[in-house]
C-alpha cells in the first residue's frame, strides 16, 4: 500500500486537502460482439476472430477534480457515457487509459442493480447490506429500518420476482441508502416510486448529501440539477463538453439540445485536428456498406 | 503532501495479502450468497429441498439399473451399490461445483457492476453452496453403505478430511474456470464434455484396475478426481488407508487452490466487462 501511495505522490499534480476525487484523462473502452459475422478484411485484421466486435469508447479522456462539500451534476444525452463514467468512478470499470483517484471507496446508487429475483425481500436486504460491507450484527440492527423505509411490510417474505417494478426500485433504494458513504454516486435514482416515496427519498438523499464528502448526481431532469448542484459536468460522446456553474452549463446544454446534430463547443475544437483522418474513415465506411449491400443482393 | 497520500487509484487490484484480508472481511457475504442459493434452488418445486436427497437416490437407481444389472460393470467389486454411490456422489460434487463456479461471474454481473468487493467471493460462495447441498447426498451415501451390509468402521470418520480436501480442490478449479469463462463464455459449452470425459476417466462406474491395461491405468492415477474417489471407496468399503492416494489428493487440492487463486486475482480488474 505504501508503495502505491508513494507513486501517486510522484505522479499527481499538487492537490490541496479538500480534493476528494480526481479523474486524469480517464478512458473506458468496451469490446462488444456485434450480431453479424466478421467480414474477410476484419478476419485478417483481428487474426481470425469469427464474430465482428466493436470497441466502444464510452468514456474518452475525461479530466476533473472534485472537492469536499461539492454536489456535482452530470448531464448529457442518452449514451453519452454518464453511467459508464460513474461506474469507473466507483472502481467497477477500470480505466483502459488514464486513471481515477479517490480518498475513499465511492458507493454507487443505481436503480437497476443487483438483487436476486428468486430470493425474498428479506434475504435480499441481508445480501445487499453484506455486499456493501456492513457486518452481520449491523445488518440485524438496520434491518427493520430498511424494511420500514422501503414500505414493503407484508411483502418482505415473498420472492423478489413477484414484486412490481416500483416495489423493486424502492427496496433497492432503501438498501443502497442505508449506508453513509463519503463519496456518493447517484445514477438517476431520484425518480423512484410513487409521489409519497419520492418525497421521502429526496429527503434521504439530502441527508446523505449533508454528511457526504462529495456527491455526483446523474440526471436528465435539468430542474433538479439546477436546484441541487453547485457544479455541472456535461458529457457528450464520452468527452467532457463543459464543466462549470449550473447556470452556464445548463444554458449551453439547452441550446445544444435544440439542435442535437451539431457538436458542442469544446469538441469542435478537438475535431479539427482529426478531421482529415475521420473523413477518410467515413469514406471507407461508405465503401464497405456499399460492398455489403451488393453482397446481400448477390445472395438474394 | 498529506492530502496526496490519502488519494488512491480506483480499480487497481490490491496485493495478495490485502486481497485476502478484503476477502476475509466479506466472509459473511459469501456465506449469505451460498445459503441463498441453496434456499432458492428448489423453492419453486413442491418437494423443495427434499430434492437434495431424492436427486442422488434417483441417480443411484438409474446407474445401478444400467451398469449393475443390464451391462454389468460390477466385475471385481463386492458391494457394487455402495461402490457406485461413493463414485457418483463425490464425482458430481466436484462437477457441479466447478461448472457452477465457472459461471458465477457471468451469473452475478449485477453485483459486479454495482458494488465493489473482491470478486473471488463469487466462485467461493458458489462452491460453498454446493458443499452445503452435498451434505444430504453424503448422508445418503453412508446410509446406502449401511443398508448394503457394510459395518461402520473408524475410517469412516476420514470422510470429513476427504470432504475438506475435495472442497479445497473444487474452490481452486472454480477460480481458474471462472476467469476462463468470464473471458471466453464459450467455455460453458466445452466444460460438459470435459466432465463427460473425466466421468469415464475417473472410474465412476467401474473398478479401473480390472478394466484397463497397466499403461492406461497411469492416466487414472494422474487424475485428481480418481484419487479422491478411490480414497473415499477405500475408507468406506474396505476400511483401508492408502497413503499415496491421500498424498496425491491433498497435493492436487493445494496446487489447485494456490494456482487458481493467483490466476483469478490476476484477472480481477476485468471481470464483468463482457
Amino acid at each position: 500500500m505504501a508503495d502505491t501511495r508513494q507513486v501517486l505522490a510522484d505522479q499527481q499534480p499538487a492537490l490541496d486537502s479538500a480534493v476528494t476525487l480526481v479523474a486524469q484523462d480517464a478512458h473506458v473502452i468496451y469490446q462488444v460482439y456485434e450480431d453479424r459475422r466478421a467480414g474477410l478484411q476484419e478476419l485478417v485484421s483481428t487474426r481470425g476472430r469469427l464474430r465482428a466486435s466493436r470497441a466502444i469508447k464510452a468514456v474518452n479522456g475525461v479530466s476533473f477534480e472534485a472537492r469536499a462539500g461539492e454536489v456535482i451534476g452530470v448531464i448529457g444525452a442518452n449514451g453519452s457515457g454518464k453511467s459508464t463514467l460513474l461506474q469507473a468512478m466507483a472502481g467497477l470499470l477500470p480505466c483502459t487509459q488514464g486513471a481515477i483517484y479517490a480518498r475513499s471507496q465511492p458507493v454507487i446508487l443505481g436503480v437497476g442493480a443487483a438483487l436476486q429475483p428468486r430470493l425474498s425481500g428479506r434475504r435480499n436486504i441481508e445480501l445487499g447490506l453484506l455486499a456493501l460491507g456492513v457486518s452481520q450484527e449491523q445488518v440485524e440492527e438496520q434491518f427493520d429500518e430498511v424494511v420500514e423505509f422501503s414500505g414493503l411490510d407484508d411483502f418482505i417474505d415473498l420472492p423478489m420476482r413477484t414484486y412490481s417494478s416500483g416495489m423493486k426500485a424502492r427496496l433497492h433504494f432503501a438498501i443502497a441508502t442505508s449506508v453513509q458513504p463519503d463519496l456518493l454516486l447517484i445514477d438517476e435514482a431520484l425518480a423512484v416510486g410513487d409521489a409519497d416515496f419520492r418525497g421521502r427519498s429526496e429527503e434521504r438523499i439530502r441527508s446523505l448529501q449533508a454528511n457526504a464528502g462529495t456527491v455526483f448526481i446523474v440526471s436528465h431532469r435539468l430542474s433538479e440539477i439546477q436546484r441541487t448542484c453547485a457544479r455541472v459536468l456535461w458529457l457528450c460522446a464520452g468527452e467532457l463538453a463543459a464543466d462549470g456553474s449550473p447556470d452556464e452549463v445548463l444554458a449551453q446544454y439547452r441550446e445544444w439540445v435544440g439542435r442535437p446534430r451539431s457538436r458542442p463547443p469544446r469538441q469542435q475544437r478537438q475535431q479539427r485536428r482529426g478531421r482529415r483522418r475521420r473523413q477518410r474513415r467515413r469514406e471507407r465506411r461508405v465503401v464497405r456498406r456499399q460492398q455489403r449491400r451488393l453482397r446481400h443482393q448477390a445472395e438474394d | 503532501m498529506a492530502a496526496q497520500a490519502t488519494l488512491e487509484r480506483l480499480g487497481d487490484t490490491p496485493s495478495v495479502a490485502d486481497y485476502l484480508r478484503a476477502l476475509w472481511r466479506r466472509r459473511q457475504f459469501a456465506v449469505a450468497i451460498a445459503v441463498g442459493e441453496v434456499r432458492s434452488q428448489n423453492m419453486h418445486t413442491v418437494l423443495g429441498n427434499l430434492w437434495l436427497v431424492l436427486n442422488p437416490l434417483l441417480q443411484m437407481g438409474v446407474y445401478y439399473l444400467v451398469f449393475g444389472v443390464v451391462i454389468g460393470t460390477d466385475r471385481g467389486v463386492d458391494n457394487f451399490l455402495a461402490f457406485l454411490a461413493v463414485g457418483i456422489f463425490l464425482f458430481h460434487y466436484t462437477q457441479r461445483s466447478i461448472m457452477a463456479g465457472a459461471k458465477s461471474l457471468l451469473k452475478n454481473q449485477g453485483f459486479i457492476r454495482s458494488i465493489q468487493f473482491p470478486r473471488a467471493v463469487l466462485p467461493l460462495a458458489t462452491v460453498l453452496a454446493h458443499g452445503l447441498s452435498f451434505l444430504p447426498a453424503g448422508a445418503v451415501m453412508v446410509v446406502i453403505a449401511l443398508a448394503t451390509g457394510e459395518s461402520p468402521h473408524w475410517t469412516w470418520l476420514l470422510l470429513i478430511p476427504l470432504f475438506v480436501i475435495q472442497t479445497v480442490f473444487n474452490v481452486g478449479m472454480a477460480f481458474m474456470m471462472a476467469r476462463l469463462t468470464d473471458r471466453f463464455p464459450d467455455m460453458q459449452n466445452v466444460l460438459p464434455f470435459v466432465f463427460r470425459l473425466l466421468f469415464y476417466m475417473s472410474g465412476v462406474l467401474f473398478l479401473a484396475d480390472r478394466f484397463v491395461t497397466p499403461e492406461t491405468l497411469v492416466w487414472f492415477q494422474l487424475n485428481p478426481i480418481w484419487a479422491m474417489l478411490s480414497t473415499g471407496r477405500g475408507i468406506i468399503l474396505d476400511g483401508t488407508l492408502d497413503g499415496v492416494l491421500w498424498l496425491s489428493a491433498g497435493g492436487w487440492a493445494i496446487f489447485a487452490l494456490v494456482t487458481g487463486f493467483l490466476v483469478f486475482r490476476a484477472g480481477e480488474r476485468n471481470y464483468g466487462r463482457g
